[in-house]
């Protein structure tokens, strides 16, 4: 691979805004790591951040960065990666924006398989805005009457998914080497990367302790096949049920990308040649169909 | 057969250079597979054709109808009257009634009884025949009731034999041997029948020159027009009467490498075109009213993170779900005004086919250039109803993308940022995959690197910059255009498809000896208000046609003319169109109050 060396200043990371503590700045190291391990070069990644303390990731990477409405960071990723599937896209957002307002789009990502990586930062509550309960907040927390929503059950109901994984921010070597699968899963156009990793806010709903306990880690256990989909939700919801939480590789399985299933010309979109003369003479027969 | 193709009154045979005819009957009869045949039939003639459909948002059965108009000369309106109806049911000619000339010919399909006394108006000649029953005896199938009809329409309008087989032939021959047999003999027994009572038909058209022209309507367009601007990503969602732009596009885009993705709802339409234009594609989106209201956050947020994208609007009546396949030109404030806060916008409006074949492909040059959403605010008579133009000037076509920069620009900077602050405000843009161009876009108020600021030096440096885009971008926007005579002493102003009917209307005023100038506005925003001063100084008052029940481009106009004490309102908001006739009747009305006044 050609090594280029960039001789134009472009944009330095920030430092974090983040609480010290927070799950979040262990998401970035282990991105940090899985994009340097990868050698994959930061003109070809896009970071997609979505609304929330998550959603500023992408500002603490050296690589393009796009922040988008809250809850619709996931239909932002999948256009950039239509218009252009040589690119490494990767969408990082919280649980709030990703599993209530922008709820919709995850299950049509899941369905559609685009071949980007989703990561969603789980925490439990809405911390930018001082502790609402979230879609994954426990029955009790501020109020919250709402069973929490499994966002891992859910991509495995889903025929279509084609890989599955929970990471925790507190088990960094795991979370890199799941970023890392996430990332050649999407690259190499198998499609939807997603990772759930479970961040806590050591402000609002510190659940470190807990999550430690009550982690149930399939990439521990021997014999595991994540490619039985079957038995991953007969697993993963059986934890469920005795409050326990699945993390690893959950489910790797095949359908056809997004990408395989809408693009059929060698030059992505981004970068085609769209001037009038390149294109006059096969316009000119469309003028037929308005005889 | 024992029936007789009843014919009541009729008085020889009128030689026509314009005629309307109205076909309806249930949703499924193919009351439109007969206004398209007679399209054919009459642009094979020379003459210029117009035609509107009244359907229902229901899939089958409802009352349907399609109104043909044809004409030696351009047409953008169906006109005042329908000249010939053919009715497959009562209903239809319930339907029809009101918009009848005294003088009107009425093809009734009696299958189901008579026609009831009621509509038998004196005046009208009435061709009353089963033409259902005559089809399912003799083809087994009452559908093909209306080839029936069609070949009695050839008689009624004297057209020859030959072509209307000719048209029917082009129609089925790529639809199986039975169909095109089974219309064929459908044609024949129409023909038979009629040979037993009409002689000679009450109509006879004059042939026209239209040879070159097409036929398109505005959503083809509008399609047609992206894809030749370089347009290579759509998305959408569902949604009347946007869709045919999708359909359009969906066979034709694959083709030129391009993608027309079918979203889960227009949050993600939105969204997904602002990913796929800031990675470097040209973009549009179209939807209809209820789509725009869910897009509105999106559209702000390509304003504030500059990036270029293209949304077509094609009204329909509202609000909520309305009535989908209405005509209204109810959203202006709902584009003019959309989103919260504050940002830079182009809208645009075209009034008939051609204009939006060639303002689309400009719009997609407008928002590369001024890294902004420029809209294109149709409306569904205008997206809807089919017209004949002059062949699109395809070579005419510019593709500008403004400041995008290559990889070699980059490498020459000593320093990249997205958001630098530059005269014209429109900074230099990179696209993913570039060297040197790594960037961050945000709709969070940002400093030149487009990272979040809240200070307030930058805060003003950056709304300045962005707002003055539009103040850059004045002087490329489309024009309005000027009709009539620079004399007049009465003005219209108009946008979309209300410049039909304005056209026809300013020419019956001037018989009537009112003479009228028409300012056609292109860009409804920014308003272009010298162009719009100068139209209206000299005129004494200044009529401003629009299809809604506020008067809303009126009350924009009033904010930007030096005098607007002269500015009336002439508001329609029935979910039709203007007939020429409504306007005329309006400025005559108040022509006259003036002379009273004096």
């Amino acid at each position: 691979m050609k090594c280029d060396i960039a001789m134009t200043r472009v944009v330095s990371p920030i430092s974090p805004i983040w609480c010290p503590g927070c799950g979040d700045f262990g998401v970035l190291a282990s991105l940090k790591k899985a994009l340097s391990d990868l050698q994959i070069r930061s003109k070809d990644t896009v970071i997609v951040g979505g609304i929330g303390c998550s959603g500023s990731i992408h500002n603490d990477l050296e690589c393009y960065g796009i922040h988008s409405l809250h809850g619709r960071l996931l239909p932002t990723a999948v256009g950039i990666k239509l218009a252009n599937p040589r690119l490494t896209v990767i969408a990082a957002g919280g649980d709030g924006d990703g599993y209530a307002i922008g709820v919709g789009h995850f299950m049509h990502s899941l369905k559609r398989n685009p071949s980007i990586v989703y990561i969603v930062m789980q925490n439990g509550t809405y911390g930018l805005t001082k502790g609402q309960p979230s879609p994954t907040a426990v029955v009790g927390y501020e109020g919250n009457v709402d069973m929490p929503f499994d966002a891992v059950l859910t991509a495995l109901s889903i025929p279509s998914t084609t890989f599955i994984a929970r990471g925790f921010s507190g088990n960094q070597s795991q979370l890199t080497d799941l970023m890392k699968k996430a990332i050649l899963h999407a690259n190499s156009n198998l499609g939807f990367g997603f990772l759930e990793v479970l961040s806590p806010c050591v402000t609002y709903n510190d659940t470190y302790k807990e999550w430690r306990e009550e982690i149930y880690d399939f990439d521990a256990e021997k014999g595991y096949d994540p490619k039985n989909r079957v038995l991953a939700f007969s697993r993963a919801s059986e934890l469920v049920s005795q409050k326990r939480i699945a993390t690893g590789l959950i489910y790797t399985g095949t359908a056809k990308s997004l990408e395989t299933n809408s693009l059929n010309s060698e030059v992505p979109m981004a970068l085609q040649d769209i001037s009038l003369p390149a294109n006059i003479p096969r316009y000119e027969e469309l003028l037929r169909d308005f005889r | 057969m024992a029936t007789k193709l009843e014919q009541t009154t009729g008085t020889g045979t009128s030689l026509r250079d314009d005629i309307c005819i109205m076909v309806g009957g249930q949703g499924g009869d193919g009351s439109l597979t007969v206004v398209n045949l007679l399209g054919r039939v009459f642009r094979s003639i020379g003459l210029n054709v117009y035609d509107a459909r009244n359907v229902l948002s229901r899939i089958r059965g409802g009352h349907a109808d399609g109104i043909i108009r044809a004409s030696v000369r351009d047409i953008f309106s169906t006109g005042d009257q329908i000249d010939l109806l053919v009715a497959f049911d009562e209903e239809a000619v319930q339907a029809g009634i009101s918009e009848l000339a005294s003088n009107a010919t009425i093809i009734f399909d009696s299958s189901k009884g008579e026609l009831s006394e009621k509509y038998r108006k004196a005046g009208f000649t009435i061709f009353s025949a089963p033409l259902g029953n005559m089809a399912a005896l003799s083809l087994r199938k009452n559908i093909f009731k209306n080839t029936i009809a069609f070949a009695v329409l050839g008689r009624v309008l004297g057209i020859d034999d030959t072509l209307l087989r000719d048209v029917l032939r082009a129609r089925y021959e790529h639809r199986g041997k039975e169909a095109l047999e089974a219309n064929m003999k459908a044609l024949q027994i129409g023909h038979e029948f009629a040979n037993q009572s009409i002689k000679e038909g009450p109509y006879r058209l004059r042939h026209g020159s239209n040879d070159g022209k097409i036929l398109a309507t505005g959503n083809e367009a509008t399609a047609f027009g992206f894809l030749v601007g370089g347009g290579r990503f759509f998305v959408g969602y569902p949604i009347t009467p946007a869709t045919d732009i999708m359909e359009w596009l969906a066979p034709r885009l694959p083709k030129f490498g391009g993608v027309v993705k079918q979203a889960e709802d227009e949050l993600a339409v939105i969204n997904m075109g602002i990913g796929a234009a800031y990675s470097g594609a040209r973009v549009m989106v179209a939807t209809s009213g209820p789509g725009q209201s869910l897009m509105t956050e999106g559209v702000g947020h390509a304003g504030q993170a500059e990036i270029p994208l293209v949304v077509v609007e094609c009204q329909r009546v509202g609000p909520s779900t309305g009535e989908p396949t209405k005509n209204e030109q109810s959203d202006v404030n709902h584009v003019v005004y959309a989103s919260h806060g504050e940002f830079p916008r182009v809208v645009v409006t075209p009034g008939n086919a051609a204009e939006c074949f060639y303002m689309t492909a400009d719009a997609l040059n407008l928002a590369e250039k001024y890294q902004l959403p420029v809209f294109i605010l149709l409306d569904q008579a205008l997206c809807q109803n089919s017209q004949c133009i002059d062949p699109f000037d395809i070579g005419a076509v510019r593709v500008d993308r403004g400041k995008l920069l290559t990889e070699t620009d980059l490498a020459k900077m000593e320093t990249y940022k997205r958001y630098l602050i530059t005269e014209n405000g429109v900074s230099p843009r990179s696209i993913p995959s570039q060297e040197g161009g790594q960037c961050q876009v945000t709709g969070n108020e940002h400093n030149e690197f487009g990272l979040v600021s809240v200070d307030k030096m930058n805060r003003l440096r950056m709304m300045t910059k962005r707002m003055k885009k539009v103040e850059m971008a004045r002087a490329e926007l489309p024009r309005g255009v000027n009709f009539g005579k620079a004399d007049a002493k009465f003005g219209i102003i108009g946008f979309g498809s209300t410049y039909g009917a304005v056209v026809e209307s300013m020419e019956q005023l001037s018989k009537r000896g009112v003479s009228t100038r028409f300012h056609q506005i292109r860009t409804i925003y920014p308003l272009l208000e010298d162009d719009l001063n100068a139209f209206a100084d000299p005129l004494e008052r200044i009529f401003v046609v629009e299809n809604n029940y506020q008067g809303q481009l009126a009350l924009m106009i009033r904010g930007v003319l030096r005098r607007n004490e002269r500015i009336d309102s002439i508001t329609k908001f029935d979910g039709a169109s203007f007939k020429p006739k409504e306007i005329t009747g309006a400025i005559l009305t108040a022509a006259q109050s003036k002379r009273n006044e004096v």
